[in-house]
């Protein structure tokens, strides 16, 4: 139990005052009766199985802040540094501000933001782990950083910027609702440390002494439909109608034109000049660029294979080319194996790699990661049996057809599946650039696109080869090519109308793509139509032999480039509903700023240089995968994967 | 366990393995918070808290006590002596003795050859009032050079000297409790909440259980200046003009307590003569607030029952910092606002110990607020002491400020610095460079090696920081408080009083005096020599002040508890018991923006650091709120240089020039910008530091420059970054 002072302070202690049954969503405060089998649980603290004397124990408890009176002093966020021991490139608590008027009518509002244990707990449903859980205890969420393996969804997911992904231990942590200070009623260490008069805790709902709001939304802070935020402000001092972020997130709030209403986002004024961005293009999620794009053309190439013969693409059957079909097959699933050793390494934690199944029933990641699984292996089977007929022929008659047919059948299931399951994860309401019916379009125009083009470039080199003519089928091929780069383009149109439309992020996401990335947008934009153009006037043209060949993969070269580009604009133009940062601390521009000045060098800036992060992942995985096999021998490596498979079985 | 698992996992937090806490004081600012360092089993401190029975912080602490115990190893500590022969050369370690004998032998070279004088001391703010005691007793007694100062004269000697010139006394009348009973609260040049934060949450306190007025002067919008109920956006440098101003208002409308006037102050003719020149529309012309403003400010303060000022660096330094102080207890004075509750001039300190040197170190003369001007005050130390009353000088030497230019023009050539950094801290920074590199020798005694100054130092004294020893210090309301010993000095690091008196054992005098071996027994020195006086300690004692969290001077031997304000009674330190009050004519002596320079600098601190940054710049979760120096900047003002947010401009000024990271904010006026003066080779290279008469502070604050758009940012990267070591 956390030790209570004899004369702990009074304001340190969380009242106990009567609330409301529901709160703003009417959803129930009581989390769980006291008969509930829930109830009268340990929290089981760092092994304290004792029960903390909290009387409001099962309500949802939250932050009152009062933003009018908040002084930006960091002693909150020092507060909970210290308690929780955090480097300094890590806070589960951070204090932005917006600012806004002129000198010196001016004001700024300092906003101090945790988690806020929502009532819908974005992180926790994202989460392929189930590295979260939301307890009846104080309806806390909190998260299992021994679970974690480090995917950096739940930042993703999250507006508020409360999981925080470090990069040095390749995991996430957050703000754990300082729960050993609520089972002995203590406010969490933040608001016991604040200074202004701003931040505060209690039941959610219950308006501390001498407050008069309770609202759900302050200029800065994103939209409470999100989440559903256990957070509730007051905020009555007038403010100027626009109020400016001073980090480089280039996204601003504005009141109504006559000042009224709630404060909404929008794109900010300034305009930079269009840009080719190259630079900036490159990412933390470039294996993710990969990753899909590979997915997308294997499956596209498979179900070509698969079903291509069927509709009577006899030249693609295992009857017409036997050898080609072969290492088509396995040339595509060690591209899919490289692709998923890829996004693994992408992880914190690359040896934790099977818990991506562990949250089946919320996360999008664990659908999408399952069903690429499901294919690849089928299509592994699907592979062997159709490239080495004689394998199971000590089978009974029958079974090795029967298999294949399955296996094949599935894998064309669970292909197109997989990418439905892959767009799903981009459908994030706190990164409007995503959430859009686009990402469906992109990303099965690849599936037809890459799946074409490779099928077809490869045929037609190895009849070119063999001295027969291609053009029939690179025909064939072209219309699906076609119709995939048209399926994106429909696509991205649609996109950029209601990246306009929308307002907000999205509208900073597009001035983004507009003005940083302009010149590589307009490119991607026109060489998408030029590829389509080159592909069907090519292919009308039915040309055969080498020169033939060769033009068709100076075809398949810009198309490839024209989707890498594209994928990469897609993550890197992300602007995500998040809270505003400082002017050092929680500012992009500054943190890549010290990294490219070598500021980032010392420890005490507070950002990683990023030089070191590759490095420092290897040297980390490699680390956690030796102390790992060294576990599993001491503990005997049969009984593990015994021990892992009970367990498995038992969560089924 | 609503949702997420079945099965509920047990939770794992971070705990600090804390086996004991032990009571101390922080060792930042003025405020003088009660901490309690969490000692693990072994020994290392591994967490810190507020001390919930304190008065002062009643368990609250900001963002630098938080990581107080992070001090103990932080990096760059020193850890042995160091010597070299001239200042290129490398540095050698060596023993403490070895480093004693050759700084006690240049000592007496220096004073052998060029005079006792020629041999300066320029102490801190930082160190314990028992070590700044026995330093003096060093200084004054046994070396004897009376170009002996300390950086309080960069921070509250306008204070001091106001106070003295007002009362006949140094010594902040009033206290945090007054906040709960005032009406009215004027803070000129005081961002509380960055500065003082603990403060603030006391004033926040008091304002969410009774509300009253808040008026902020100050020419930059503050927090403090958004919390207010008003705030007046000064002119740089005309506070001085306003003060005059609301005092005319008072006069003229009869506003005043004419009983108190007459009971308790002289002067008051001449004074009001003065005033009568001020009225509020000319004043307005000058100080940039309207005459409307004036008049209302001074109506609400002259009509509330109780009114106080309080004030930091923005009136402390600037050319009449000293005078500001005076104006300002002068609209006490005629108000009846000083001594009662809630009605007071309150100076709100810089330093952890800036009172324990103006009490007991003997800077400014000898130990217990006496002169070396009254004989009877030579005469007492020197038989307390047991030495020759003619070895003490019969005026005062120069301050910290006149001390450097003495240097720079060879009438010093020798200098001893304790826990301070004249490389960052002083202004004119090529001149401090030039000033530096003249001297024969020069000792640095600090924490940390990595202190600017030591480039142009000889010798190296690691010093123990804070909790490593043991000891008082006295804070912004008179309130003493107890150091305890939390860990044993870094290293080789030794206390600053065990350097002390080994260093007193290098010289004749040093034999004859005794230097006690403990803090305790220094602390019953100052005790026998504070009894009777206005700085009334001896009924304390290190249990009692413990057992109290902290207790407030003057408190008799036979007293129970402190006195929580001065002057209650109406008598005052001069010899007839009265106040004075002084006519303060304005002289515009500032270096203001012309064409060529067309900025007002003005320069403060930031709530994450602390003066030059040697402790709170190697602290992570302190130094990441801003790693490199920055300046605030109207974007319109920026918007026609074409200079831009998060990009870097250069400065220049009639001194020098300085490259600097850009934030636009509406924060400052268009014609002024705002640079933190925590940071090495930024603002200093450009700052003048005109002297106050007086007090001889300077004024880091006004100074006029110019701005310049940047193309080479990447250059401009490189050089700001060259001047960062931590």
């Amino acid at each position: 139990m956390f030790e209570v002072r004899d004369d702990e302070p009074s304001y340190a202690f969380i009242p106990n005052v009567d609330t409301p049954q529901k709160n703003q969503w009417g959803k129930d405060i009581n989390l769980v009766d006291e008969d509930d089998l829930l109830a009268g649980k340990s929290l089981n603290i760092n092994g304290d199985s004792r029960v903390g004397n909290n009387p409001n124990r099962y309500k949802q408890h939250g932050f009152h802040f009062t933003a009018d009176n908040c002084i930006g002093c960091h002693a909150c966020e020092a507060a909970c540094s210290e308690k929780n021991d955090l480097p300094a490139h890590i806070s589960f608590r951070s204090v932005g501000y917006v600012e806004g008027g002129s000198y010196p009518a001016y004001r700024r509002l300092n906003i101090s933001m945790a988690c806020n244990h929502c009532d819908d707990p974005v992180c926790l449903k994202g989460c392929p782990t189930r590295a979260y859980t939301k307890f009846a205890e104080y309806g806390a969420v909190l998260q299992d950083p021994d679970i974690c393996f480090g995917c950096g969804y739940c930042t993703w997911v999250c507006p508020y910027n409360a999981p925080q992904l470090d990069p040095v231990k390749g995991q996430v942590s957050k703000c754990n609702m300082c729960v050993d200070r609520l089972e002995v009623g203590l406010k969490p260490a933040c608001a016991a440390a604040c200074l202004g008069g701003a931040l505060d805790f209690g039941i959610i709902e219950s308006t501390p002494e001498n407050r008069d709001q309770a609202k759900i939304q302050i200029p800065g802070f994103p939209s409470p439909d999100i989440t559903n935020p256990n957070i509730r402000f007051q905020q009555v001092k007038n403010l100027p109608r626009d109020m400016a972020r001073t980090d480089t997130t280039p996204v601003r709030y504005q009141r109504d034109e006559q000042g009224q209403g709630d404060y909404k986002v929008k794109a900010t004024l300034k305009k930079q000049p269009r840009q080719w961005g190259f630079e900036k293009l490159r990412s933390r999620e470039d294996p993710l660029v990969i990753f899909t794009l590979v997915t997308q053309g294997v499956v596209g190439a498979f179900l070509l294979l698969f079903l291509g013969p069927m509709f009577g693409l006899e030249v693609l059957s295992a009857e017409a080319h036997p050898a080609t079909r072969a290492s088509l097959l396995f040339g595509l699933l060690g591209l899919q194996i490289f692709a998923l050793v890829l996004s693994t390494m992408h992880l914190g934690k690359p040896h934790r790699f099977y818990r991506a199944f562990n949250n089946l029933r919320y996360s999008p990641v664990s659908r999408e990661v399952a069903a690429v699984a499901i294919f690849f292996n089928l299509m592994v089977v699907y592979s062997l049996l159709d490239s080495f007929p004689d394998l199971l022929a000590w089978l009974w008659q029958g079974a090795p057809a029967l298999l294949k047919a399955v296996c094949g059948w599935g894998a064309v299931v669970f292909g197109p599946l997989a990418i439905y399951a892959m767009h799903n994860i981009y459908r994030i309401k706190a990164r409007p650039f995503w959430n859009h019916w686009q990402v469906l379009t992109s990303f099965f125009g690849s599936v037809l696109t890459l799946g074409a083009l490779s099928v077809g470039v490869v045929y037609a080199t190895v009849l070119t080869a063999q001295q027969q003519g291609f053009a029939s089928l690179m025909q064939l091929m072209s219309l699906l090519v076609v119709l995939g780069l048209m399926l994106e383009a429909v696509g991205l149109m649609a996109h950029a109308r209601y990246l306009e439309r929308t307002d907000g992020e999205a509208a900073a996401s597009m001035q983004e793509q507009r003005t940083r990335f302009g010149k590589t947008y307009t490119t991607r934009n026109i060489l998408l139509g030029v590829n389509a153009i080159a592909v069907l006037v090519f292919a009308a043209l039915a040309l055969e032999g080498i020169v033939a060949l060769f033009v068709w993969a100076i075809i398949s070269a810009s198309i490839m480039m024209t989707a890498l580009a594209g994928r990469a604009l897609f993550y890197v133009l992300v602007v995500p509903t998040t809270m505003p940062g400082a002017f050092f601390w929680k500012n992009q521009g500054f943190q890549e700023h010290a990294r490219q000045t070598g500021l980032a060098k010392m420890p005490q800036v507070g950002v990683l240089p990023e030089v070191e992060y590759p490095d420092l992942q290897k040297q980390r995985a490699i680390r956690e995968l030796k102390d790992e096999w060294q576990k599993l021998r001491a503990r005997g490596v049969k009984t593990a994967i015994r021990n892992r498979w009970r367990a498995v079985f038992a969560k089924a | 366990m609503l949702f997420g698992r079945a099965k509920k996992n047990p939770i794992k937090l971070p705990q600090h393995e804390v086996k004991d806490w032990v009571y101390t004081t922080c060792g930042y600012c003025s405020t003088g918070c009660s901490i309690e360092v969490g000692v693990d089993k072994n020994g290392n401190g591994v967490s810190a808290r507020g001390v919930s029975g304190a008065d002062v912080n009643r368990g609250k602490l900001c963002l630098k006590g938080i990581f107080e115990h992070e001090l103990f190893t932080s990096a760059n500590r020193g850890s042995v002596p160091l010597l070299r022969d001239k200042i290129f050369e490398p540095y050698q370690e060596a023993t403490w003795d070895v480093a004693f004998d050759r700084t006690a032998s240049e000592i007496h070279r220096i004073q052998e050859t060029y005079g006792r004088d020629s041999f300066a001391i320029v102490s801190t703010g930082q160190i314990l009032t028992e070590e700044f005691y026995t330093l003096g007793k060093l200084a004054r007694g046994v070396i004897g050079t009376n170009n002996y100062d300390g950086n309080t004269t960069l921070c509250m000697a306008s204070a001091v000297s106001g106070y003295k010139r007002s009362f006949g006394s140094d010594g902040p009348p009033g206290c945090y409790d007054d906040f709960e009973h005032t009406d009215c609260l004027l803070a000129f040049g005081s961002n509380l909440p960055e500065q003082h934060p603990i403060i603030y949450w006391r004033l926040k306190q008091a304002l969410e259980k009774r509300k009253f007025p808040v008026i902020v002067v100050d020419p930059r919008v503050t927090m403090f200046a958004q919390m207010a109920d008003m705030h007046l956006p000064v002119t740089p440098g005309t506070d001085l003009v306003l003060l005059n101003s609301l005092a005319h208002v008072i006069l003229d409308e009869g506003l005043e307590d004419r009983a108190y006037i007459g009971a308790n102050t002289n002067g008051a003719q001449e004074y009001e003569q003065l005033v009568a020149q001020y009225d509020p529309v000319s004043a307005s012309k000058v100080c940039g607030i309207d005459e409307d403003t004036i008049r209302n400010v001074a109506r609400l303060y002259a009509n509330s029952g109780a009114a106080m000022s309080i004030w930091t660096m923005g009136i402390n330094q600037s050319t009449h910092g000293s005078d500001g102080v005076v104006a300002i207890n002068n609209l006490n004075l005629i108000t009846g606002n000083i001594g009662k509750p809630g009605g007071t001039s309150l100076s709100i300190t810089g330093q952890c110990n800036a009172m324990g040197t103006r009490e007991w170190s003997s800077c400014s003369g000898l130990p217990g607020y006496r002169v070396l001007e009254k004989e009877q005050d030579r005469s007492d130390i020197a038989e307390f002491w047991g030495i020759d009353p003619e070895f003490f000088p019969k005026q005062r030497g120069l301050f910290q400020t006149d001390i450097f230019p003495a240097i720079e023009t060879g009438q010093i050539k020798g200098l001893w610095i304790v826990a301070t950094n004249p490389m960052t801290s002083m202004a004119n920074t090529a001149r401090i460079r030039k000033t530096l590199e003249k001297l024969e020798f020069m000792v640095v005694q600090d924490a940390y090696s990595d202190v600017e100054t030591t480039e142009y130092a000889h010798v190296y004294f690691p010093a123990a920081i804070w909790a490593e020893k043991e000891g008082v210090m006295t804070n912004t309301e008179r309130r003493v408080n107890l150091v305890r010993n939390v860990l044993k000095p870094y290293k080789e690091s030794k206390s600053d009083l065990w350097i002390f008196s080994q260093m007193a054992k290098r010289f004749e005098n040093g034999k004859k005096i005794k230097f006690p071996e403990t803090a305790s027994q220094v602390f019953d020195e100052m005790r026998q020599l504070s009894s009777g006086r206005f700085l009334d300690i001896s009924g304390m004692t290190y249990e009692k002040i413990e057992t109290n969290r902290g207790i407030q001077w003057p408190m008799k031997a036979d007293s129970e508890h402190g006195i929580p304000r001065l002057y209650s009674d109406g008598k005052f330190n001069y010899d007839d018991g009265k106040a004075k009050l002084i006519p303060l004519p304005f002289v515009d002596n500032n270096e203001r923006p012309d064409e060529e320079y067309p900025f007002w600098l003005n320069s403060g601190r930031v709530v994450e650091h602390f003066h030059t940054r040697t402790r709170t710049g190697k602290i992570g979760n302190l130094n990441k709120f801003s790693p490199t120096p920055y300046m605030e900047m109207n974007p319109d003002a920026a918007y026609a240089l074409g200079v831009e947010h998060m990009m870097y401009a250069r400065l220049v000024s009639r001194r020098g020039d300085a490259v600097v990271l850009v934030q636009l904010t509406h924060r400052v006026a268009p014609n002024m910008v705002f640079i933190p003066f925590h940071f090495h080779e930024c603002v200093n290279r450009l700052s003048l530091g005109l002297l106050d008469p007086h007090s001889r502070q300077p004024a880091f604050k006004q100074c006029a420059v110019r701005i310049e758009s940047i193309t080479e940012q990447e250059a401009a990267a490189v050089v700001n970054n060259a001047a960062r070591t931590y």
